[in-house]
């Protein structure tokens, strides 16, 4: 876990001190909203559809118990009961009144956070796996990294005003969690010969013009990886386009200069960099930062436990939910449990404060004070000993936390749409629900088995649509909800973008739809063991358009 | 970056609507000028004293934030092509929140 030296608190208080003033500003008239607009961005704040909505930064979507009952308490004290997990691993509250934001922020920077470059066209919360530290399929923990690329980026003056928003994910497990494909730069960590180093993935993105990133540098070594960020920045900060924004992404720079040609201009930058302006990240730092996730002190314990195995016995629900929920964990007689915020009928990645509160007891108690959130909105105990379980299970499934769906139909990633967002076409929520509504019989979703769908209101595509394997797209027809689908999407270490099957379909005739191309899987997959996702990729979308369209 | 609003002819029923710049609370123009947060209430303008009610609007930029023209009905229901938009904005998520389930 980060922690906050005398410098940061400082200037994370200074931070709060300004905005205080700039929000008394505006409140007595004397700047306007154009004024106010780019201030208000800097600090996290936006305008939507209802109400202003604070988005706070989770590095890398980590937590401690602290950190979350101050999530809880802003949630019941400042806004409507509830927080929303959101796709890059943070939380946003809809309903928080601007006059009361300087005092949030305030009350987070209590537990060393904030909610500074969430918004605007700078480097945002770097993301990363969120089984980091715990999974099996990891060859180190990357969240070290994570830190030190947010210390790195956070206030960097020479790249606060980019030419668009800028995305980094990091990665070390082989299955990649963190969607690194499909962002601005993929990090996928690797050893070669003992050095430590990074793949580096660059121009990866979704929203209008959906792109899988260009692998540019197969390894660059950890103490060069900030230089060669740098050199990555400088090249875009310089080339990307300001004259459209819909192309300035860096997206569209690696895709109009060509992969090739943009390594090429990297490559020179970092050259002259090392000549003139090295960073050369010291050791000594490097492992001060490692220190900061040393792993918690794990008892040795068996990899089976005699608790686990009774308590399955005696409750088949508990026993189902293990199975589905459980993330293998390195140290044996431990686990990672996800916490899933999708409950049948429910708001996708939404946490009441009293689930909130559910989570940190459990963190503290049970799971050595570490909380996970997901980029696929739900939240992670990483480290829970499989002795301890049970409990764990009883009191999540007591707060409604115990939902058995993780990765499965029902566990979608949906963007907020048209019932809040001033940007949406569309609604999104409504159609996760009558979808999850039609796979509620959790015999019928554990036959389908994985299967990610992704729902956004619009093209901006914050409900990661162009890769949920079904792909759902809300669009506006003179006034009226339609809903593009898309099939063979993924963001793993696959990732690919899905392709439209067809003409959009009216709301109502969503799930039904969904049922359909679930239902033609079923029938033409080899065996059970085949995925939704592999099976698309074996019979491509003419089996399944025809099942919807032909009628 | 907001959605795209539409145009709206003169002769169009039309309200100014906002958002309260302290709370965020969206308001819509009575027909007295004065601001409320009941959609029920709202005044029904068009042509110049429609584009004058923006513009009065437009002088309170302080206490409200981006005004800007809604259609409406005759009678002052939410209408056009924006009915979904505004009628969700007036009257809340079409969701049940802040619940568990």
């Amino acid at each position: 876990m980060y922690r906050y030296d005398e410098f940061d608190a400082q200037i994370v208080k200074e931070r709060v001190d300004q905005f205080r003033s700039q929000v008394e500003r505006r409140l007595s008239g004397d700047i306007l909203e154009d004024e106010f607009k780019p201030l208000r961005l800097q600090n996290g704040v936006y305008l939507q559809l209802h109400a202003y909505m604070l988005r706070v930064a989770i590095p890398y979507g980590q937590l401690n118990a602290a950190r979350m009952r101050k999530l809880a308490k802003i949630a019941r004290d400042y806004d409507r009961g509830y927080g929303h997990m959101t796709t890059r691993q943070n939380i946003q509250y809809n309903w928080v009144a601007l006059k009361d934001i300087p005092d949030v922020l305030e009350e987070l920077a209590e537990v060393e956070m904030h909610a500074i470059q969430t918004s605007g066209n700078c480097i945002r919360n770097v993301t990363s796996d969120h089984f980091a530290g715990a999974t099996q399929d990891e060859i180190m923990d990357p969240r070290p990294w994570c830190e030190i690329i947010r210390q790195w980026s956070t206030f960097h003056p020479e790249f606060a005003f980019l030419p668009r928003k800028f995305k980094i994910a990091v990665t070390a497990a082989e299955h990649d969690r963190a969607a690194i494909r499909v962002h601005d730069i993929g990090l996928h960590m690797r050893e070669r010969d003992g050095v430590v180093g990074f793949e580096v993935h660059v121009g990866g993105g979704q929203g209008r013009t959906p792109i899988i990133a260009a692998m540019v540098n197969e390894f660059v070594p950890e103490s060069e990886i900030l230089d060669y960020l740098e050199a990555i920045m400088r090249v875009y900060n310089r080339f990307g386009r300001r004259d459209n924004k819909y192309k300035a992404r860096i997206k569209i720079l690696v895709t109009e200069t060509g992969p090739e040609e943009f390594t090429r201009l990297v490559e020179a930058e970092y050259a002259a960099q090392q000549a003139s302006e090295k960073i050369g990240l010291p050791q000594a730092e490097i492992d001060r930062i490692n220190a900061y996730f040393a792993p918690p002190a794990f008892e040795d314990k068996s990899a089976t436990s005699d608790a686990f195995e009774r308590a399955k016995t005696a409750d088949p629900a508990f026993a189902n939910w293990a199975k589905i929920n459980l993330h293998p964990h390195k140290v044996p007689g431990y686990t990672s449990v996800t916490t899933s915020l999708k409950p049948i009928g429910g708001l996708a990645g939404d946490a009441t404060d009293a689930q909130m509160m559910v989570m940190a007891h459990l963190a503290e108690r049970y799971g050595f004070d570490d909380i996970r959130v997901t980029h696929a909105q739900n939240v992670v105990l990483p480290h829970i000993a499989l002795d301890d379980l049970y409990e764990v299970y009883r009191e999540l499934a007591a707060a409604g936390l115990a939902t058995a769906n993780e990765s499965l139909i029902t566990d979608m990633i949906v963007c907020p749409g048209l019932d809040y967002c001033n940007l949406a076409n569309a609604r999104s929520i409504p159609v996760g629900q009558e979808i999850q509504k039609v796979f509620s019989d959790p015999a019928y979703e554990q036959d389908i088995g994985r299967l990610h769908i992704n729902i956004s209101g619009c093209i901006n595509a914050c409900g990661h649509h162009h890769v949920g394997h079904i792909g759902i797209l809300g669009v506006d027809r003179k006034g009226e909800e339609y809903y593009q689908i898309s099939l063979g999407g993924r963001a793993d270490e696959k990732a690919a973008v899905g392709q439209i099957i067809g003409k959009a379909l009216r709301h109502e005739e969503v799930p039904g739809a969904v049922k359909t191309i679930v239902d033609t899987y079923r029938d033409l997959r080899t065996s059970t063991d085949e995925k939704f996702i592999d099976a698309v990729e074996r019979l491509g979308v003419e089996p399944f358009q025809e099942a919807i369209y032909a009628s | 970056m907001t959605s795209v609003r539409p145009k709206l002819k003169p002769d169009t029923p039309k309200t100014v609507t906002a958002w309260e710049t302290a709370s965020g609370n969206v308001v819509w123009l009575r027909a007295d000028l004065t601001w409320t947060q009941d959609v029920s209430e709202i005044g029904v303008f068009t042509g110049d004293a429609a584009e004058a009610a923006l513009e009065q609007a437009k002088t309170q930029e302080g206490t409200i934030t981006d005004p800007y023209f809604m259609e409406v009905t005759e009678d002052g229901q939410v209408a056009g092509r924006e009915t979904l938009r505004e009628s969700i904005r007036a009257n809340g998520p079409t969701v049940p929140y802040g619940v568990i389930i």
